[in-house]
């Protein structure tokens, strides 16, 4: 009998990360566009399907609109049902309780009650913000047959890039599949070892709500990695890591978000969409309505990925298009990523830019510098601009989002920001 | 407010048994179209986008695809407190056990459908046709006119009329003459199958004499004769893909930017989540190095390597390198394997042609299908669903292939042009 279900799934959604600069400005990380027709929280919500794991919340504070917007009643999931469901949870005021999230640890605890009213055998934490495919049921497996605390998802790293992130020591009690964390440090200086954590935790509800009760009363600081899993293995509490062996796209920085795009195309792609079976919702911005991509007679579209609803008549090379972009006659679009509803005018030449979405580019302009693309950095165009005919932008740009014609007028060179 | 309501009926029960191959397994209304959409999506679309909020699908033939594709109406935005879709069957009862006989016979069958959804007027409607249109409009036209019944009707050439109900309207469009698929045109004035009749008016009709089943046949030329029957005309894109040819030429109209059909900019919802694999599971079409396509539509989850010309591509079709696929329409998963060639054909769902292999092989195109000479006889070629055309086989012109042709079901590795599997 599988009816009301044992694991409650918790996504950490609210950060806005600083580094992907413009994309974040009016939304989460978790909700910007990927893979030419979803969102990054896409690849957690369809694992979390995959492994039957549909009673889900959402924590979520920064800019929520369009991460709601996005999620709608959970059903492009099937997270829709009796016992299946998505609840947003907001920061939000009443008695003793009265602050925003003061981190991913204080998001958890702040809704506690949710947690014990679900009454789950186990909480598994995950962040909404990574192209990844797991199935988490195996890490949930793991976690039971140990009894563990804790199970943390590793995944083993070049020591010269372990620094970057939270890393695990992990033993060989069960050889490849996982094993017991004898120490955790968060980004060190000097790392001696190399499992980076991914934000995949599975938490027993009593031990987890304890040590979060205690981080409230006693520390400065309510982050996971910092502070949680530190103070887990300081109280010598029973951690396991489970060795994950599969893809994991960065997406820290612009160049790191560029560079997993670019892992959606080739012969045998890194991120294979159709395998890892990655929905969306189809209803977010009415792509369900979009007809079948036209291609023009003068079009040529080389390794690259687009979306019903697109039009092209230009050149398209090495890039993702998404839903509703129209790249006209005599345009070359080359290393690019263009979000929803873009317009390249005639003659126009794209070389690595990231286009948000509403962005209409003139006739003739030219973005980016020739060349081969690791010769050189993305341009970042920001949403709702027009780019008047000729325009010229360097590499390496960053346009701010809805910005007057004022600013165009003159020719934008390498490295530029404008605001 | 409720009173003056209107009710849909859309009649989706027809065999359409000239699309041959592509109602083996399903009703006309279902029939695959322009990529991702089914015929009935255009009715259904029209309907959503004209405001009406009730409808009553009438079905009967192989009804299993078309009521999977309908599901809740959620796509057409059917769900709410006074919106609703019921699929309206055959069924037997106290007084009535019959299958249904003709168009009236099938409404008369559900007057307590028509009871139980108070409303002023009906929209009787067909799924078989590929428009756009304001049914709003023709109701405020029917009801100007205090009309009992108002016929859409668009103007065609003479020499098509044979084919449609035909009517001569008077100077105040009010319909003085009726003739049904007339051998000699006296009009141009063409039915387009889109009634609007009021509920009272109709529940009359249809109760003095059961044996009247047709209203092209029966009802509308007893009303014409007797009654306010108006003429309501319309001007726009309107095809009845009833044909093999006539289908195959109005998916060719969405690739001609001058045609008039665009159903993303007319609001035509399909929808994504019909099937095992519906367009929500799909990632975005991909294009390898190599890889040309010219004038044509591809749908998400479309894997090209090879070329696609003038064509129109279902979602999940692959066409590998060195594969030609031209003036063709191909369905869901259809797989065309490396070097073969696919001219001028309609492949069902997940064909499967071998590496090499040519459909619609040579310049034979007069040659008419022998069984099925009135179909197939433009050089189209149709291959049935799941069918596999095998390794460096060879098929003609104008022949066909039925649903689970299997490799070892082929006499020979040619097929001549006319011939069938």
């Amino acid at each position: 009998m599988k009816l009301k279900p044992k694991t409650l799934a918790m996504i950490l959604a609210g950060g806005r990360v600083d580094e992907l600069n413009v994309l974040t400005c009016y939304r989460p990380k978790s909700a910007v566009p990927f893979g030419g027709f979803a969102r990054i929280i896409d690849f957690s919500l369809s694992n979390l399907m995959q492994a039957g794991l549909e009673r889900v919340a959402i924590l979520s504070q920064y800019r929520s609109y369009s991460l709601i917007n996005h999620i709608g009643i959970g059903a492009a999931w099937d997270m829709l049902g009796k016992y299946r469901g998505v609840s947003i949870l907001p920061p939000s005021t009443g008695y003793g309780n009265t602050s925003w999230y003061k981190g991913s640890a204080d998001a958890v605890f702040q809704n506690s009650d949710f947690i014990e009213y679900h009454g789950p055998d186990e909480v598994l934490i995950i962040s909404g913000d990574h192209v990844y495919n797991m199935d988490y049921q195996e890490v949930i497996d793991y976690h039971r047959e140990k009894d563990a605390d804790l199970t943390m998802a590793c995944l083993q790293l070049p020591m010269e890039k372990a620094s970057r992130f939270g890393v695990a020591d992990i033993d060989d009690e069960d050889g490849e599949r996982g094993g017991r964390v004898l120490q955790y440090k968060e980004k060190p200086s000097r790392p001696k070892f190399n499992w980076a954590s991914l934000t995949v935790f599975c938490f027993k509800p009593k031990v987890l709500l304890d040590i979060l009760t205690v981080n409230a009363r006693e520390d400065e600081s309510f982050e996971f990695g910092r502070d949680i899993i530190p103070r887990m293995m300081y109280e010598q509490r029973k951690v396991y890591g489970y060795k994950f062996k599969g893809y994991w796209g960065y997406a820290r920085t612009i160049e790191e978000y560029w560079q997993t795009n670019m892992d959606l195309l080739g012969p045998n792609p890194k991120i294979d969409l159709e395998k890892w079976g990655l929905r969306t919702n189809l209803d977010h911005r009415n792509i369900g309505d979009c007809q079948p991509l036209k291609v023009g007679n003068n079009a040529s579209i080389q390794n690259s990925l687009v979306y019903n609803g697109c039009v092209i008549e230009g050149s398209v090379e090495n890039s993702i298009i998404f839903p509703g972009t129209h790249v006209k006659n005599g345009a070359k679009v080359k290393d690019s990523v263009l979000y929803f509803n873009n317009v390249v005018g005639c003659d126009a030449v794209l070389e690595k830019v990231i286009s948000d979405v509403n962005v209409t580019i003139g006739n003739e302009v030219k973005i980016g510098e020739p060349g081969p693309a690791e010769d050189k950095e993305v341009t970042v165009l920001g949403w709702n601009n027009y780019f008047p005919d000729k325009l010229v932008i360097g590499s390496d740009c960053t346009i701010y989002p809805t910005l007057g014609q004022e600013k165009f007028m003159r020719e934008i060179k390498t490295g530029e920001v404008v605001r | 407010m409720k009173k003056d309501n209107t009710l849909v009926l859309l009649l989706a029960g027809g065999v359409g048994s000239r699309l041959n191959n592509l109602v083996q397994t399903r009703a006309k209304p279902a029939v695959p179209f322009g990529g991702i959409y089914r015929i009935i999506d255009f009715a259904l679309s029209n309907v959503m986008n004209s405001g009406l909020n009730q409808i009553g699908v009438l079905t009967q033939y192989k009804p299993l695809s078309l009521m999977k594709h309908l599901g809740t109406g959620e796509h057409w935005d059917f769900i709410g407190r006074s919106r609703g879709i019921k699929i309206l069957p055959p069924r037997t009862g106290s007084k009535d056990s019959d299958w249904y006989r003709g168009t009236a016979d099938a409404v008369r069958q559900n007057i307590d459908f028509i009871k139980a959804h108070p409303s002023k007027e009906i929209l009787l409607l067909s799924g078989d046709h590929i428009f756009r249109m304001d049914f709003d409009d023709m109701i405020q036209f029917h009801r100007r006119k205090k009309a009992d019944v108002t016929i859409g009707m668009m103007v065609v050439p003479k020499s098509e009329i044979h084919q449609f109900g035909a009517g001569i309207t008077n100077e105040e469009g009010r319909i003085v003459e009726w003739e049904e698929k007339p051998k000699v045109p006296r009009t141009n004035l063409a039915s387009m199958g889109i009634y609007v009749f009021d509920t009272e008016y109709l529940l009359s009709m249809l109760n003095q004499d059961r044996e009247e089943i047709d209203f092209g046949m029966h009802l509308l030329p007893r009303a014409i004769e007797n009654h306010n029957v108006f003429a309501y005309p319309f001007h726009g894109y309107w095809r009845d893909v009833g044909t093999v040819q006539a289908y195959w030429e109005t998916n060719m109209d969405l690739l001609r930017d001058d045609s008039g059909i665009d159903p993303e900019d007319w609001g035509t919802r399909p929808n994504v989540e019909a099937g095992v694999k519906g367009v929500a599971d799909r990632p975005p079409a991909r294009f390898a190095v190599g890889s040309s396509v010219k004038n044509s539509m591809i749908s998400a989850g479309c894997i090209i390597e090879g070329q696609v010309v003038n064509s129109i591509l279902s979602p999940g079709v692959r066409v590998a390198a060195g594969a030609v696929v031209r003036d063709s329409i191909l369905f869901n998963d259809c797989t065309i394997e490396e070097n073969a060639v696919v001219d001028l054909a309609i492949l069902d769902k997940r064909v499967h042609v071998g590496r090499g292999a040519v459909v619609g092989h040579g310049e034979d195109k007069d040659t008419a299908n022998g069984e099925n000479p009135t179909h197939l006889y433009t050089g189209i070629s149709m291959v049935g669903k799941d069918a596999e055309v095998p390794e460096n086989g060879r098929v003609g012109r104008n022949c066909r292939i039925s649903l689970l042709t299997k490799k070892e079901d082929y006499p020979g590795l040619e097929l001549h042009s006319g011939e069938s599997l």
